[in-house]
């Protein structure tokens, strides 16, 4: 069978449902927001050249999104193939057993919920407290200073982390509406704030930012030089660079910029309401890759050439090691610095701010939609389907996420133990590679259904596109799975978290039988929800 | 609480409910033998059983065909490519039919010609399916019971009628297994003006007319095709003036498009469950009071069944669980 071209042989008549969604350009919006391109540059400038010296931060940028535009290409023939909301608890439910179906979305929820918490986290940690702490250092007024330093102590961590949790969580119940005008407004502003970065580093030169930034925190470090004091302390502490780039960094470096890239794929939960699937997901999904890609790499360049590769290592290094001269380095405050301006310092801060927050209504509402998809198909309780008469909305759903969300904030902010659970990440990984595994061997497990996907027809090397996409997105996920578990400084593999992560696949697993007794008591099997009803 | 154990009382009855197959072979036989799969007593399919587009198959010169599929024609070199088309349309929902290309030609821009063929190629599907559900359920007692949806041609009623093992029924109260059930088909408008649809004072005379025959409200099942409005179940994407979706930020804007009528009745007649469809994006169960409404969506495009397991017990909804077969 061959591609002939020519005239739309089809005859089409009147009739109602003839709506497919999402344009490629929509796709890509959904995609990018929950790319964080700001975190995603905040956090690759803060940790990289602080704990891989020597890492290409380039390099490790074009090798993050290589490795997700491999796992991107798997995912978008799986939702070409299902074209459904849902992620891949979809995927998952058509070809695995349901209890791993379950399982595997339970992971991969859990950790996207746990780092809701982590943004929230993040926003004040990282956004809200040094943008304090700089106006006052800019301004003179210690007043802003000690308001930093107050916010990042524990309780009002928590009780500010758990408002903006309880915040996503009201706006989720007000409405889709409300919470589209809120991430338009939120994105914009975003997308401004890294304009300005771009531009204000532009503009500046390394002599500009070493003069302005010995004049202003000389006095404060208590140094004439502090530029220099710093790089020097680090060094005597145990940074050390040769000037040459060092491929194993550039590897386990390149962990920074594929964690906020998995953002890119997360249009997989909108898949239902996509029209030309096919089209709009790839442009929507590698669009969101390339797009983060053009920024970062444009960001980093700048950064590097103003603030200088081994002032960046050296600062957050004696931050992070509580070594030498400590000063905060994130690149959105030091943008303040280069400027002196508390004006610039504010508007940057909070279009980094605002990146982080897209995250977390975004990541809120895919583990909501998981929850209510959970509730459809009787594995979990039926509250969590249960609709707002007046709202529209999943309120038991969302107020059970919400809970979810502040009682990993709590641990998160109370426990030494859980603020180094980032390696559920590498579960969502494990998760992901799962269902791309299993999507290798999908055209030829389920023929019937995937023969009616738009790519049924099409090959790559004699065999069906979807095995050669999930393949390649297969061997990336497990790629970074076993970068993350050999890199201590993003995930790691400490043991007691290591069990942490086992046990939630454990829980997931013990959570499918139980419901599924609770179901049989009731006269429902569960597992009908799951199975493909045979045609002859 | 969810963990209650519910009490295994005489009269359980157990419906397969799907609606909205839109032509779909592979959905409709999947939902026939879901009788047996999922042990239901009843089969109930909600309407809108006729699809929406046929697809001409074009014989050539050198004895290749040229089809359409998925944007762009497509040459079948073989017979076995042919079969193999032809079976992926049918299970689409779309109506292949082999004609010469001259044939072809002189039909593609002739709309009353288009017209009769659709609802010849809608009434043959509709016979086959029926044909086929009477072979599959004979020798049961499971009644295979439906109602049209808006989208379909008033052609089928005739051939819905005369099938020995469907109960066709519209504008009526039937008696199914001890419980009442109420038929109400078509739509509100649309904007695709499409077979059935009715204003929603149309529909209050409709709703007024059916009521005063339920004998016991509180044992009554509306089979109402078009769902309540203002709920999840009638929540669409909306549509501009060209009919294409309106997006906010990369998500589609939403509407609702179901019947106000529906809902007021519900609302104070408090039947025991409502069972509609129309909006295939609008899955879900809620409760409008005491009613439990349903609306299990279909995807039928992708081959995958859509449906709801119903089970009523003792006069109450026991259970209701959507499943995708």
């Amino acid at each position: 069978m061959s591609d002939s071209g020519g005239e739309q042989r089809i005859f089409v008549r009147k009739a109602s449902g003839l709506i497919r969604t999402a344009s490629g350009t929509d796709t890509f919006i959904y995609n990018l927001g929950l790319v964080s391109v700001g975190l995603g540059v905040v956090s690759i400038m803060f940790y990289g050249p602080a704990y891989y010296p020597g890492g290409d931060l380039l390099l490790s940028c074009l090798l993050a999104g290589a490795a997700m535009a491999c796992i991107a290409f798997g995912f978008i023939t799986w939702t070409v193939t299902l074209p459904r909301s849902g992620g891949i608890y979809v995927f998952g439910s058509r070809i695995l057993p349901p209890g791993l179906a379950l399982t595997l979305s339970l992971v991969e929820i859990t950790a996207w919920l746990f780092y809701c918490a982590i943004a929230a986290y993040w926003i004040i940690l990282l956004g809200i407290s040094p943008a304090f702490t700089f106006i006052g250092y800019i301004t003179g007024d210690n007043s802003w200073v000690e308001l930093g330093a107050w916010i990042i102590e524990p309780w009002p961590m928590f009780l500010i982390g758990s408002g903006i949790l309880v915040l996503s969580g009201f706006i989720l119940t007000i409405g889709m509406k409300f919470y589209l005008t809120i991430q338009r407004v939120v994105f914009i502003l975003a997308v401004l704030g890294s304009i300005l970065l771009i531009v204000v580093l532009a503009s500046g030169s390394n002599e500009d930012f070493v003069a302005s930034f010995n004049a202003l925190m000389g006095p404060i470090l208590e140094t004439d030089e502090p530029y220099q004091a710093i790089i020097a302390s680090g060094r005597e502490n145990g940074w050390a660079w040769d000037g040459t780039i060092d491929w194993e960094q550039t590897w386990l470096v390149s962990n920074w910029p594929f964690l906020p890239l998995i953002g890119a794929a997360f249009s997989i939960a909108i898949g239902g309401e996509v029209k030309s699937v096919e089209r709009s997901q790839t442009y929507g999904m590698l669009g969101a890759i390339v797009g983060a890609l053009i920024i970062w790499l444009i960001t980093i360049h700048l950064s590097n050439s103003v603030f200088g590769y081994e002032f960046l290592g050296t600062a957050a290094y004696n931050l992070l090691e509580g070594v030498g001269v400590q000063t905060d380095p994130t690149i959105t405050l030091l943008a303040g610095v280069l400027t002196g301006s508390p004006l610039i310092c504010v508007l940057v801060s909070l279009g980094f701010i605002f990146w982080m927050w897209m995250w977390i209504p975004g990541m809120h509402t895919f583990g909501v939609r998981a929850i209510v998809a959970w509730s459809f198909d009787r594995v979990g309780p039926e509250p969590w389907s249960r609709i707002s008469p007046t709202r529209h909305t999943p309120v038991v759903a969302i107020m059970f996420a919400t809970a979810i969300t502040v009682m990993f904030m709590a641990l998160f902010v109370f426990t030494e133990f859980f603020s180094a659970i980032v390696i559920l990440i590498e579960a969502a990984v494990l998760a992901w590679s799962i269902v791309l595994g299993a999507g290798i061997f999908f055209p030829y497990l389920r023929p019937q259904i995937y023969e009616k996907s738009p790519i049924a027809t099409k090959k790559i090397f004699g065999l069906p596109m979807m095995t050669v996409a999930c393949t390649l997105g297969f061997f990336a996920a497990q790629f970074y799975f076993w970068t993350l578990f050999l890199d201590e400084i993003a995930a790691g593999h400490d043991p007691k978290q290591v069990a942490i992560v086992g046990g939630i696949f454990v829980i997931g697993l013990v959570f499918y039988f139980v419901m599924k007794q609770i179901r049989k008591s009731q006269g429902v099997d569960v597992t009908l929800a799951f199975k493909e009803i045979p045609i002859e | 609480m969810f963990w209650k154990k519910k009490k295994n009382v005489g009269d359980k009855v157990t419906i397969f409910f799907a609606t909205d197959l839109h032509g779909s072979t592979v959905c409709f036989k999947k939902f026939v033998n879901g009788a047996q799969f999922y042990g239901a007593d009843v089969l109930v399919m909600g309407g809108d059983l006729t699809g929406k587009a046929v697809i001409p198959i074009t014989e050539q010169d050198d004895g290749t065909f040229i089809g359409f599929q998925t944007g762009s024609n497509v040459t079948l070199a073989s017979q076995d490519e042919l079969d193999e088309f032809v079976n992926r349309v049918n299970n689409q929902g779309f109506y292949p039919t082999i004609m010469t290309e001259a044939e072809f030609q002189a039909i593609k821009n002739d709309q009353v010609a288009q017209a009769k063929l659709f609802k010849k190629l809608v009434v043959e599907r509709v016979q086959e399916w029926a044909d086929y559900a009477g072979e599959k359920l004979k020798g049961t007692d499971i009644p295979f019971i439906t109602s049209p949806g808006n989208d379909d041609f008033f052609e089928i009623d005739d051939v819905l009628n005369d099938a020995p093992h469907v109960q066709y029924h519209e504008m009526e109260i039937t008696e199914v297994r001890g419980y009442e059930m109420l038929h109400c088909g078509g739509s509100t408008k649309t904007p695709w003006d499409t077979e059935r649809e009715f204003t929603e004072e149309e529909y209050q005379s409709r709703f007024a007319e059916l009521i005063p025959q339920v004998q016991d409200m509180s044992r009554c099942i509306f089979n109402v095709h078009v769902p309540p409005y203002g709920t999840v179940l009638d929540r669409c994407p909306k549509l501009d003036e060209n009919l294409q979706v309106v997006f906010d930020m990369g998500n589609p804007v939403s509407m609702q498009a179901g019947c106000q009528a529906l809902t007021d009745t519900i609302t104070e007649q408090q039947p025991l469950l409502g069972i509609h469809g129309h909006i295939h994006e609008g899955r879900g169960n809620i409760k409008i009071g005491n009613t439990t409404c349903v609306n299990p969506g279909s995807v039928y495009p992708e081959g995958i069944l859509q449906g709801a397991l119903v089970t009523l017990s003792d006069g109450a909804v026991e259970s209701v669980q959507l499943t995708q077969g």
